[in-house]
């Protein structure tokens, strides 16, 4: 018998079940879009776009819809429209929770049993129905919540994977708890003497096995109605305040905010929460493909790190470990929190007092230190000698692949240093590549590694501005150079290396030119868009104007600084500023964004070598 | 244009300082393109729509003279009860409207999207919510709102509910079309009523809103009929006019200018020359700012827009004697209400009423439901005979342009329509 899959919190499962259907939630990240695509449009959720994929490739039979928001309504077109499904009905739920709206929520509810008992031949089994009521009970050890639009199994697993406390997904359709409580399910049931009451309730129910509605099936309607809607509730609710225990919750080490993009319901709480939890929060958002993923691990990698640098939430995760209700897959991540005296002063990456010493293998170096920035543009390497003084720095193009440039790369250093590989005592990796790497001993991501260098540069900065080729980010530290709060670009290349090394392009100069072009400009043009396609057009079209290139770049760097200036309000930016990454050498940039900030911005001439200095830092203490 | 280029600027330079003053100058700038609209009106328009641009920069202007006595409204908000009690509309979506024309839309679009506001969020609600956050915008009497037509709708007013720290009042419109359904809506806005009563401390009177209602029923059927009467007739029109009506037609609807405004459409069909040109009947707003757009069709005799459907979204043939369940059955049988598929057949008599030659459905960035079913638009109107451009594009934020593609598709489907 095929499956019903089902999208949303509010579908009544239990009355689904009471006519012998098996419910499962529809939650797998596709590769792609294609079908999708061709048939809706590019720009709506994601989520929606997988049950469109789900259904046309055949998995999916039986669809359980609710009107949830304009994309599923779409979805729920479109499927309707093609008529290729065996069995599809959209839930009207209504917004308020109100005896009138309850009413007609009962009469969706009895119009949805009467088409699926059709569509299935059985009639209501009240037995079934209550049975499937499955009492929910919040995790009250400490965990980390995923909160926000669902989150896909896919990108789930991969979170509890990087987190090192067990992690609950409380995104969307998974917080759902219609629950069976006394007070409200006695009109129906007597706990404790099941049988007996299931015997009495049948009695009353009238003639169940004829296949007609017992009398008071409209009051059990009525009733079901009321607890679908007295869930915890969705953002889509007109009163959205019970969303509150989510994030009060005392159990609670860490938020991971999750967003799926072109659904807007969740930046909604987004907004609200993060400025009124004190509860480490994380924010990411996934257009629902498991491509995306790439960036959502260095992020999510580098919480991990936070949360683990930060003494509380690390007392927490060892006493977590201790009770031995950490998960066993978040152990094996690189990083292994410990922090001996509890005061959080010293960053202590050495895991070794609770054995967890990770992927470190001994070593009999002669007291140095590597550091490999791993990046999509370039490959950086530091080495430091045991007094922590840099003896070699070296930038090269990262080319084809990430191995074998970070291989070439540590060569370069090692000479430049005049060593052998045997001198080095650890290497640490960062960077895109960090993974891909094998020669590392330990990889730790760029963010983390970002802020220790910085704050090894100048112990006073507090905001690290970092655009590099693929990504662009704005790190909050510390006065100890841990990382407090960090943002980081989209998907989309805009305000991104990238984007100027297109832009380049297109105005035939050379990165060096582009640099120093944009200091000496007459007329402030605006590029207006924000998309790196269109905006290119836009330059071509500014070309065929002879607009001059100092103006046309000025034009483009300030849309590079908007964007940017727009990650440091986001992360509550502070002074001092340093910038760091490739982008820092574009002095014509530098400038705009200094004065889109209103400050100056640091910049160490080791700024592109800040990442790998941080790494080479971790793999000397 | 570098007058309104400095002006945007200026509003949005202030409005990070200065909100209060920056507020004076946006009301200042509008009363003097108030005065101008009055004293130089655009000759080539027709009156009624010379009348319809004063009309709707009026109604800007209102509340931000006078907030105390504004409602702010969704755009498909009935308002008669509104009217009945003395307040005006003071509409997130008209606003956002009027500060892109005053070019001042992307600081406030970007002041929203750094309170953590999505980028795909629809640029009426955000850059609304982005000015009011920085304290432009006044803070009206209360909030009422409807869950017609979008999700936006659920998350703005809560938003600007809290920001302004004013009484809301939503009203949720199930999107199946029966009698339960609107006797559920009747409820509430009889709920409305008594909020409205509360708040101004005036009483609705039972057969003033009767006559109100009345009214809005009588211009709708004029608006109606001037659509159809127009099939033979060149009436010269602009890419605001027809966004214009789609907004007072909805919270204007029962006032006695809405109602003039239509009498004057009707007369003005006397003095109309014969049609030329090709029509296009337009779905969803018009980005009117784009010159794309204004190239192909700004008083154009070789093309035009001949309707939006937004100016039509009320289903004249459901009404009922009661005030309450006549407004509750304008909602339930909106043509934006629930399926797509309502709006594209409502969209394929109204094209078809006026003679269209061809249908945009434009794609406004952000608007899920409109993106969703543009394919299943096309299909179907072209299935009835109406060849249809589907054109991505942004009616109120600037950056989400692509002129270049505009043009390029705009007109390839006018030298399509031959």
């Amino acid at each position: 018998m095929s499956k019903t899959y089902y999208v949303c919190k509010y579908t009544p499962l239990e009355l689904l079940a009471a006519f012998g259907g098996e419910c499962e939630n529809l939650n797998h990240m596709p590769e792609g879009f294609d079908y999708a695509d061709q048939i809706a449009h590019p720009n709506i959720c994601g989520f929606g776009k997988s049950v469109l994929e789900a259904v046309l490739a055949g998995d999916v039979k039986e669809l359980v819809l609710v009107n949830c928001c304009d994309t599923i309504r779409s979805v729920y077109d479109l499927l309707e429209d093609m008529g290729q499904m065996d069995f599809l009905y959209m839930v009207d739920m209504l917004h308020c929770g109100n005896a009138c709206s309850r009413e007609r929520v009962a009469a969706q509810l009895k119009d949805l049993a009467k088409k699926y008992g059709e569509y299935k031949g059985r009639s209501f089994d009240y037995e079934a129905f209550r049975n499937a009521f499955a009492p929910q009970e919040r995790m009250q050890l400490p965990h980390i919540a995923v909160l926000g639009a669902r989150m896909g199994d896919e990108l789930f697993a991969m979170t509890e994977k990087s987190m090192p406390l067990p992690v609950v997904n409380e995104t969307c359709v998974h917080n759902r708890s219609v629950a069976w409580t006394y007070e409200e399910s006695q009109n129906f049931a007597v706990p404790g003497n099941e049988a007996a009451a299931a015997q009495k309730n049948m009695a009353e129910a009238g003639n169940l096995a004829a296949g007609e509605l017992p009398a008071d099936f409209d009051a059990l309607m009525d009733w079901y109605a009321g607890e679908l809607l007295g869930q915890i509730p969705c953002m889509r609710m007109m009163d959205a305040s019970g969303r509150k225990q989510l994030y009060q919750d005392p159990a609670l080490a860490g938020i991971i905010y999750h967003t799926v993009k072109f659904c807007d319901f969740y930046s909604f709480e987004y907004a609200d929460i993060k400025s009124h939890t004190d509860v480490p929060l994380l924010k990411i958002e996934s257009d629902y493909t498991v491509q995306s993923s790439g960036q959502l691990l260095t992020r999510l990698e580098a919480f991990a790190e936070s949360l683990s640098l930060n003494p509380e939430i690390a007392k927490i995760i060892r006493g977590a470990r201790a009770n031995g209700s950490a998960s066993a897959d978040g152990m094996d991540s690189e990083f292994s929190a410990a922090d001996k005296d509890g005061q959080g002063k010293s960053l202590h990456i050495d895991g070794s007092e609770d054995g967890l010493s990770g992927r470190r293998a001994p070593h009999m170096g002669k007291g140095y230190y590597a550091g490999i920035d791993s990046g999509s543009t370039s490959t950086d390497v530091v080495i430091l000698d045991k007094d922590k003084k840099i003896v070699a720095g070296i930038i090269l193009p990262t080319g084809a692949g990430a191995a074998i440039g970070a291989e070439r790369a540590l060569e370069c250093a090692l000479q430049e240093a005049g060593l052998k590989r045997e001198d080095i005592e650890e290497v640490v990796t960062t960077g895109y590549g960090r993974t891909a790497i094998q020669i590392g001993d330990r990889s730790i991501t760029e963010i983390t590694c970002h802020a220790r260098g910085a704050h090894f540069l100048e112990p006073k900065v507090r905001t690290v501005v970092d655009i590099g080729g693929q990504d662009s980010k704005v790190i909050r530290l510390d006065e100890d150079g841990s990382v407090k709060n960090f943002v980081m670009n989209d998907k989309c290349a805009a305000g991104t290396g990238r984007f100027l090394e297109m832009m380049a392009r297109t105005m035939e100069m050379s990165l060096d030119e582009i640099g120093r072009a944009g200091l000496s400009w007459d007329e402030d043009i605006t590029i207006s868009s924000m998309c790196t396609v269109f905006a290119e057009s836009e330059v071509v079209s500014l070309i065929a104007q002879n607009k001059k290139p100092d103006d046309i770049v000025h034009g483009l760097n300030k849309a590079v600084a908007s964007k940017t200036a727009a990650l440091v309000k986001r992360v509550g930016g502070e002074e001092a500023y340093m910038m760091t990454g490739g982008v820092a050498q574009n002095q014509g940039l530098v400038k705009t964004l200094e004065d889109r900030l209103g400050t100056t911005l640091i910049i160490s001439d080791k700024a592109q070598l800040c990442g790998a200095l941080g790494a080479a830092l971790y793999a000397a203490d | 244009m570098q007058v309104v280029e400095t002006f945007g600027h200026y509003i949005e330079k202030w409005s990070e300082t200065a909100p209060e003053r920056a507020r004076g100058l946006l009301k200042t700038g509008w009363e003097a393109q108030n005065l101008k609209l009055r004293l130089t009106p655009e000759r080539e328009l027709s009156s009624a729509d010379q009348y319809l641009a004063c009309l709707m920069m009026d109604t800007m202007l209102k509340p931000l003279k006078d907030p105390e006595h504004s409602i702010l409204v969704s755009i498909f908000t009935p308002c008669e009860l509104m009217q009945e009690v003395g307040l005006f509309p003071y509409n997130v979506e008209g606003f956002s409207c009027y500060l892109s024309g005053s070019k001042a839309e992307r600081a406030f679009l970007q002041t929203a999207e750094d309170s953590g506001i999505s980028e795909t969020l629809c640029s009426y609600h955000k850059t609304f919510i982005g000015a009011a956050e920085r304290g432009l915008l006044p803070k009206p009497r209360c909030i009422v709102y409807t869950s017609l037509a979008c999700d936006a709708n659920l998350l703005t007013f809560k938003e600007l509910a809290a920001l302004y720290d004013v009484p809301s009042f939503a009203i949720d419109i199930p999107s199946e079309r029966n009698d339960a359904n609107v006797a559920y809506v009747a409820d509430q806005l009889r709920d409305l009523g008594v909020f409205l009563e509360k708040i101004t401390g005036k009483k609705i009177d039972d057969a003033s809103l009767r006559g109100r209602l009345a009214r809005s029923r009588r211009t709708l059927e004029n608006y109606d009929q001037f659509q159809k009467w127009r099939v033979d007739k060149y009436i010269p029109e602009d890419l605001v006019s027809p966004m214009y009506c789609g907004m007072t037609n909805n919270i204007l609807l029962g006032t006695k200018e809405e109602e003039l405004y239509t009498r004057r459409l009707l007369k003005g069909l006397n003095k109309a020359e014969s049609a030329k040109g090709k029509r296009i009947y337009w779905m969803h707003t018009i980005p009117f700012w784009s010159e794309a757009v204004k190239e192909a069709f700004l008083l154009k005799e070789s093309a035009q827009i001949v309707g939006c459907e937004l100016a039509q979204v009320i289903d004249l043939e459901h009404h009922a004697e009661d005030p309450y369940e006549d407004m509750a059955m304008r909602l339930v049988y909106h043509s934006l209400n629930g399926s797509i598929i309502r709006r594209i057949d409502a969209g394929i008599r109204h094209a078809k009423e006026t003679k269209a030659d061809g249908v945009v459905w434009f794609n406004h960035w952000g608007c899920k439901h409109t993106l969703g079913g543009s394919q299943l638009a096309k299909k179907r109107f072209e299935a009835a005979g109406l060849p249809t451009l589907i054109l991505d594009g942004d009616g109120c934020d600037r950056s989400h342009g692509g002129e270049g593609q505009t043009a390029t598709r705009l007109g390839a489907f006018l030298e399509m329509l031959g």
